[in-house]
């Protein structure tokens, strides 16, 4: 029994204080509360109940040192580093993308000059989806919702005057197909300016439910094949480019797309793991890439769930990396991810509160020890950014970070009856749900029967019926609506000229590279899809012939063939 | 008679929530949907003939309405038919007179009721059979 006394004694209070507090909030619930509580239960978004008051016997089992910790240390509940905020301000990273590289490269330039601290590129539908800009499928797409993308000259575009040595570059590409093509563009110019691969600091997103549950097409490759190509962009990132995050787990477009808190980070830890099965069945060590490997999540305004979350989410990959994988080097266990602001939770409606709501969900994510941040624009309902709309979404992370002095303790939250009881809530429910979807098989096998696409569509359309009974409240719309619903705000415009410069700019390439030996290039690629062996070294043989992005994707939707997007 | 809507994602928009979910809420106001995932205009049309639908909804977040949009109600009259053409999704209210000069019927932007669409798709749809 001496060993039960030990563990008692490390538990945040003593046992015989628990009970008394118990024995006090009994007495309390009869008779001083007892008819006050409410009307209704109350949940979090998740559908956690929520108690009235959070009291140490709350926590009363948690051991400090063993389930919270200190930050920089295991189980990495309070922050993956030290110093946290004090060390490093999280990156200030708006994503940036429309018409031409050209164009956009503008873009990044007046972001950097008002004090971002990175880039970050959207692509147009035709980039992520693997076509050129003079695909009959790009009509009408082309540096819409993104710049176009066609050869590594538009890279080159892209990036001009841009220190990629010094600051970090973070690609969307969604899609494994799309990273692997863009990866090699990125990697070819450094070498072509004389900038060595290890210098290269960015993430790219490289998530194959981007392709295959989140976000749907006309033409999408198998879940098998998008999973291969994700993994290969790892493995070579993990050899070659080792300041490189070569995938950010996008828990982000699920939730978007129709997730819980909890479904969001147990799908990406669930693909994580996943990825990590494959490439140590390659050979590959898991510490050779598993401190690379990093995530991207979605804050809405359920303020404490989404902390906790953040908090849980630290947890359950220090576990996943520890008991599963005996991750040996510290940065292995280190969850680190990007924060974007809920784009789904912004109103059409009196659009200038959606400032209020970014504000909000921000706090949250440097509250929950977010390592990047990109705040939404209060137009997002309405059309892509406008510059002055982008300025107040900096603005905000400014104030963040120089006004509210929350950025100078660490993890500030941290001892919270209410948020360390939310946290360990949130990672018990992950981990039960990373466990659902490995007992159906594993997430690839999730993908491939549609199970995941159901779970997304059923939250989604539950959610939209909330919201249609007012049981969601969105201010403006079903709770005080607005009189006034024809709000004018200025909308950005996508340039129109994109399409045909874009294909004016392929017609010069077609003219000048040496097709033959695009060929060639491209034809050992299409071998080298049925072999069990990384594609991206002759990814990047195609794109420094000039070979483009359409027919490097076309290659892998001829050898992989296309897959039925399983949604009715 | 059941109203017989086909949805579809137009062009390369990747967003397919919204399209979704008004599907299946149609289906609860008592419509057949059927959804056609993501198509083009000409594919979209083919479509519509073949189900002998009296509604057409497009769903779009990715810019691409006043290229590929009229298209549909173009490609859908050279063929002789004559749905219903909705649109809905992220769409600047400017472009909404465009729109409508080519044929959409209306457009629903987010944070539509659900009854106020299938209200409208009822009024018309029964008018024009009328």
């Amino acid at each position: 029994m001496t060993n039960t006394k030990v563990e008692q004694d490390k538990k945040l209070f003593d046992q015989e204080v628990i009970q008394e507090i118990e024995e006090q909030k009994n007495r309390w619930k009869e008779n001083t509360v007892k008819g006050k509580e409410g009307e209704e239960q109350y949940f979090s978004d998740s559908g956690i109940p929520i108690n009235l008051l959070y009291t140490p016997d709350d926590v009363k089992d948690l051991d400090y040192l063993k389930d919270i910790g200190l930050s920089g240390e295991a189980p990495y509940v309070r922050g993956v580093y030290p110093n946290m905020y004090r060390g490093r301000l999280f990156t200030v990273r708006q994503i940036a993308g429309y018409g031409t590289p050209e164009d956009t490269n503008e873009r990044f330039k007046f972001l950097l000059k008002n004090g971002a601290t990175g880039t970050s590129v959207v692509l147009d539908l035709p980039t992520i989806r693997g076509y050129s800009s003079d695909d009959p499928e790009a009509e009408g797409h082309v540096g819409a919702a993104g710049v176009a993308i066609d050869s590594i000259e538009d890279i080159e575009a892209l990036y001009d005057g841009i220190p990629i040595d010094e600051i970090s570059s973070n690609i969307v590409t969604h899609l494994p197909s799309t990273t692997v093509v863009l990866m090699a563009m990125f990697a070819a110019m450094a070498e072509k300016k004389g900038i060595p691969l290890e210098k290269l600091s960015g993430t790219n997103q490289n998530d194959f439910l981007m392709e295959t549950a989140i976000g749907s097409s006309l033409e999408v490759l198998p879940p098998k094949a998008s999973f291969r190509l994700q993994c290969d962009a790892i493995e070579y990132a993990s050899k070659n480019l080792p300041r490189w995050n070569p995938v950010s787990y996008n828990g982000y477009n699920l939730r978007e797309a129709g997730t819980t808190a909890v479904q969001e980070v147990a799908c990406a830890i669930a693909n994580a793991i996943a990825t990590s099965e494959e490439l140590i069945r390659r050979g590959n060590k898991i510490d050779d890439f598993a401190k690379r490997l990093s995530f991207f999540w979605n804050l809405f305004n359920d303020f404490f769930e989404e902390i906790a979350k953040c908090r849980a989410s630290r947890l359950v990959w220090h576990e996943v990396m520890k008991d599963r994988f005996d991750a040996q080097h510290p940065k292995s266990h280190l969850m680190r991810f990007h924060v974007q602001t809920a784009g789904i939770t912004l109103t059409k409606v009196e659009p200038l509160n959606n400032i209020a709501r970014s504000a909000i969900q921000g706090l949250a994510a440097v509250l929950g020890g977010a390592q990047s941040l990109h705040v939404d624009s209060y137009d997002e309902a309405y059309s892509a950014p406008t510059e002055e709309s982008a300025l107040i979404s900096i603005r905000t992370q400014q104030i963040i970070q120089a006004e509210t002095n929350v950025v100078n303790t660490v993890d500030p939250l941290a001892g919270s009856y209410f948020v360390e009881n939310l946290t360990q809530e949130m990672a018990k429910r992950i981990r039960e749900y990373i466990a659902l979807i490995e007992d159906k098989g594993g997430l690839v096998n999730c993908v491939e029967s549609g199970w995941l696409h159901r779970e997304i569509s059923d939250f989604a359309y539950s959610m939209q019926k909330d919201i249609e009974s007012g049981k969601q409240k969105i201010v403006g719309l079903n709770y005080f609506p607005t009189e006034n619903n024809s709000t004018k705000i200025p909308v950005f415009r996508y340039p129109e000229a994109a399409e045909t410069i874009q294909k004016e700019k392929l017609q010069k390439l077609y003219a000048k590279r040496d097709s033959a030996k695009v060929e060639e290039t491209l034809n050992i690629l299409r071998q080298k899809c049925h072999e069990d062996e990384n594609l991206l070294p002759y990814i990047k043989d195609c794109v420094l012939e000039y070979a483009t992005l359409g027919e490097i994707e076309e290659v892998f939707r001829e050898e992989f063939g296309l897959w039925q997007f399983p949604l009715a | 008679m059941q109203i017989k809507v086909v949805m579809a994602k137009l062009g390369l928009d990747i967003h397919w929530r919204g399209a979704l979910v008004v599907s299946r809420m149609l289906r609860d106001e008592g419509m057949e949907v059927v959804y056609l995932g993501n198509q083009f205009p000409e594919q979209i049309v083919d479509a519509a003939i073949q189900e002998g639908a009296d509604v057409i909804g497009l769903s779009t977040l990715g810019g691409n309405h006043l290229t590929l949009g009229p298209k549909v109600v173009e490609i859908m009259k050279a063929k002789g038919m004559d749905s219903l053409v909705i649109m809905g999704g992220v769409i600047p209210e400017d472009d909404f007179p465009l729109l409508k000069e080519a044929g959409i019927a209306e457009i629903f932007g987010p944070e539509t009721r659900i009854e106020e669409m299938a209200n409208f798709i009822r009024a018309r749809v029964k008018t024009e059979i009328a």
